[in-house]
């Protein structure tokens, strides 16, 4: 990189939650005057990377030098001293206070506040880099890109040199992710320093100057935005090309029909057509945000299909969902195993029973112990440790939380799997036993996977769906060669026809 | 003819509502901080027993005043530990407190039970005093009412006008913001917490300087629940408070006027009414605007994660 001291160097940063690294041997530097994208899937290390140069987290090894001398972030406080100020994707306001009230939170100086002249200080501050806003007006009346510029406007208020923008067009309209770049773009123009987190891949080529794509924890590639001809090359990078190779595996011979999908549209879908047949896995890959999220739900019944018909094991959507049976039909393993697919304050027996207590029911009463019988038994057989039915959900560690999850899911002789994310943030050893569980139960059942990792998609699935922008781009069997070397570029946009 | 009435009527409101007054601006900034702090009832009684001791046993009723308010501020802290140190439940706590107060006051208190204590005594402002209706309404009290004028608009200057004020209320507000800003939380709802007891405390200390000059069990008597509903009415706002503060004062002092003229009202229906009006007050508040009024993290913990 240039011969100039960058702003920020990170040298061999390490960062591990347990066995899992989620940053690993990271070094990069931040530039004045430039755009730095970090492009990786979720999962990748990203907001880990974020959360060490905000202070929040502490590296397990490796050096930040700031200016040239290394540095200790051991406190938000301290980063913000440095000059590093952080845009979060979910914004750090007030919403009861007005805009200039949150520019002057945390920010030194005097005892009082002598609000006319902060007013007036704001609303300069804000007309040289080309924003529209009010320092009077209450937070909570403001849209979401307005609140973004207030963060911003905090960050140059304090004369942050750093500024982290995590996701930052997650939330915006897109005009107002062009007035964002127009600013980013001068304020790099002021000798700020930008660090991009996004997995947009048209937007980083759009706006950064330099990008560092980060995979499973890794630095696996840094190139400057100039020398990238394509998205399609930036799909590529990202992927990875060593994990397009062939995975040798059984197949099942696919049986009846257990999801049927047929133009299913609204909420970001469009025309949506797909099955699932028992006995097989098919794998919708694609960058996340491109409407996975909305498909899984309607699937699993949390929302009602805006327009088309979703068929579960042969009937109706509304059917299937109104008298749903607790054992041979739908399985869902959410990507949040935390939060929705399980109790954090609850034991494993209770845990296991929220969703087959349709078994242990006698009249109005629970059968519980037979319940910690099944859990006991469950818990052996899957491995999940600590061996202990009571033992609370929190106490679990990811893996073992979600074999835990596995073991509940297919206790119920599931006909359909909906599996999201299965293995995020679970270390090999997890991974590879999620893997095998999940092949395991494609003999009773078809099974959904949805993932954003290419690899595991090549692993497990038979067949393989791209999704770019709510639609179905491709579907193909795992064993055509052509079309699954062309997945980066459908992933990418390209190819709509193929 | 009708003056004669009603001005010593509004006067007598002043005086009883002063001590709620006192507790209501400390839960306002108990409250602003993010904590809320049910034991007011305790922490006033405390405060209130602690002011009659001293000046017992010292003389002094100035001397007395402030012991009251430190004697709040420790009361408080209690509830700081259990909420700040070991993040337990909020309402639970303050509960609590409010037991362990009131039983603590009886129990300490018994010996004093019917004895007297030097206090404060009504000083007619001059000049002030003289001007009609008003003068003999606000400015013929004791030092301890004239000094509640004072407070409402220091404590929405404090919270409104300068920077500690401003990262307390962040505190209440959205504690992650506050942290993310690079403040210590923490030690903003410390203030509030011991801040607002110091306030509970004086507020204690009035019922045993100036509203009465002796001990007896009970003297608060539901003031605290009352300053707590109040919060509420005055959409945390300093200003408002007062406004509360008197009409419930005004309520106490009317219904002990109606039993002293003799009325065929039995007493316990009057004696009912101020804690009426708060349930009153509390629909109707809550009913217009009141919920959205309040700090948005009120009676939140913060987690280390946060």
């Amino acid at each position: 990189m240039s011969g100039k001291t960058p702003l920020i160097r990170l040298q061999a940063v390490s960062k591990s939650f347990g066995p899992v690294h989620a940053n690993r041997d990271i070094s990069l530097d931040i530039e004045e005057g430039r755009i730095l994208a970090l492009l990786g899937e979720n999962g990748a290390g990203k907001s880990t990377l974020m959360s060490i140069l905000a202070g929040q987290l502490q590296p397990d090894a490796g050096t930040i030098f700031h200016d040239g001398a290394p540095i200790e972030l051991t406190s938000t406080d301290k980063a913000i001293t440095a000059g590093i100020g952080m845009v979060y994707q979910h914004f750090k306001l007030v919403e009861a206070m007005t805009v200039a009230e949150n520019i002057q939170l945390g920010h030194g100086g005097g005892m009082w506040l002598n609000w006319a002249e902060i007013n007036d200080e704001v609303r300069e501050l804000a007309a040289f880099y080309g924003m529209k806003v009010d320092p009077g007006a209450r937070i909570a009346d403001l849209s979401m890109g307005e609140k973004q510029q207030v963060e911003i406007l905090k960050l140059l208020h304090r004369r942050s040199r750093v500024l982290i923008f995590d996701e930052p067009t997650a939330v915006l309209t897109p005009s107002e992710a062009d007035n964002l770049f127009a600013t980013m773009k001068l304020m790099v123009g002021q000798g700020k320093a930008i660090v991009f987190i996004s997995h947009k891949l048209e937007e980083v080529m759009a706006i950064a100057d330099n990008i560092v794509i980060l995979r499973r924890g890794e630095v696996v590639d840094r190139v400057a935005a100039a020398a990238v001809a394509s998205t399609v090359e930036l799909a590529e990078r990202m992927v990875g090309r060593e994990v397009l190779l062939e995975v040798d595996r059984q197949a099942v011979e696919p049986r009846q029909i257990v999801l049927k999908v047929e133009k299913v549209a609204g909420d970001g879908l469009q025309a949506i057509d797909m099955e699932v047949r028992q006995g097989e896995i098919l794998g919708i890959v694609g960058v996340a945000g491109n409407g996975q999220k909305p498909l899984v739900e309607m699937v699993c019944g949390l929302h009602r299909p805006p327009a088309g018909s979703i068929r579960l094991l042969g009937m109706e959507w509304r059917k299937f969902f109104a008298d749903q049976k607790w054992d041979l039909a739908l399985s869902y393993i959410p990507e949040d195993r935390q939060g929705l697919a399980t109790c954090r304050n609850l034991d494993l027996v209770d845990n296991f029973l929220l969703t087959t207590r349709g078994g242990f029911v006698r009249g109005p009463w629970l059968q519980r112990r037979q319940a910690e019988e099944k859990a006991k038994r469950l818990i052996d057989e899957f491995d999940i440790r600590p061996p202990n039915p009571q033992a609370l959900a929190w106490q679990l560690s990811g893996g073992n939380l979600q074999k835990m999850v596995l073991a509940r899911e297919f206790y119920r002789k599931p006909r359909l799997i909906v599996a999201e994310q299965p293995t995020q943030g679970l270390d090999i050893a997890a991974t590879e036993d999620v893997w095998r569980l999940l092949l395991e139960a494609r003999e009773q059942a078809g099974i959904l996977l949805v993932t954003g990792d290419l690899a595991e998609a090549l692993a497990l699935s038979d067949r393989i769906a791209v999704m770019f922008e709510g639609r179905i781009v491709a579907t193909f069997a795992i064993d055509d060669r052509e079309h699954v070397a062309r997945i980066p570029q459908m992933m990418a946009g390209l190819e709509i026809t193929a | 003819m009708e003056l004669a009435i009603i001005v010593p009527l509004l006067a007598a409101a002043v005086q009883s509502g002063t001590p709620i007054l006192y507790a209501t601006l400390g839960e306002i900034v108990t409250e602003k901080s993010g904590v809320l702090n049910l034991g007011v009832e305790g922490v006033m009684i405390l405060g209130t027993l602690t002011a009659f001791v001293v000046a017992l046993t010292t003389g002094s009723p100035v001397l007395a005043f402030v012991a009251a308010g430190v004697a709040g501020t420790l009361a408080a802290a209690i509830h700081g530990m259990v909420c700040l140190w070991f993040r337990g439940n909020q309402v639970v706590s303050g509960l609590a407190l409010t037991i362990l107060g009131t039983g603590l006051a009886d129990y300490l208190g018994n010996a004093y039970v019917g004895r007297t204590a030097p206090g404060f005594s009504p000083v007619a402002l001059p000049l002030l005093s003289e001007i009609p209706i008003v003068g003999p309404i606000f400015f013929n009290h004791d030092p301890l009412v004239y000094l509640t004028y004072g407070l409402p608009p220091l404590i929405w200057y404090g919270l409104m006008r300068t920077r500690p004020g401003l990262c307390l209320r962040a505190a209440g507000e959205y504690p992650a913001a506050a942290t993310a800003a690079g403040l210590d939380v923490a030690a903003y709802r410390w203030f509030g917490i011991l801040g607002g007891g110091f306030l509970m405390g004086l507020g204690g200390a009035y019922l045993s300087l100036s509203y009465t000059h002796l001990w007896t069990n009970n003297l608060t008597g539901g003031r605290g629940w009352i300053a707590v509903a109040l919060v509420i009415f005055a959409f945390w706002r300093p200003g408002r408070a007062v406004f509360g503060a008197y009409l419930f004062g005004g309520i106490m002092a009317l219904q002990l006027r109606l039993q002293a003229s003799g009325t065929q009202l039995p007493s316990s229906l009057l004696l009912m009414l101020p804690y009426a009006l708060t349930v009153i007050v509390l629909v109707l508040s809550s009913w217009r605007r009141g919920a959205s009024e309040a700090p948005a993290a009120l009676g939140v913990n913060m987690e280390p994660a946060d």
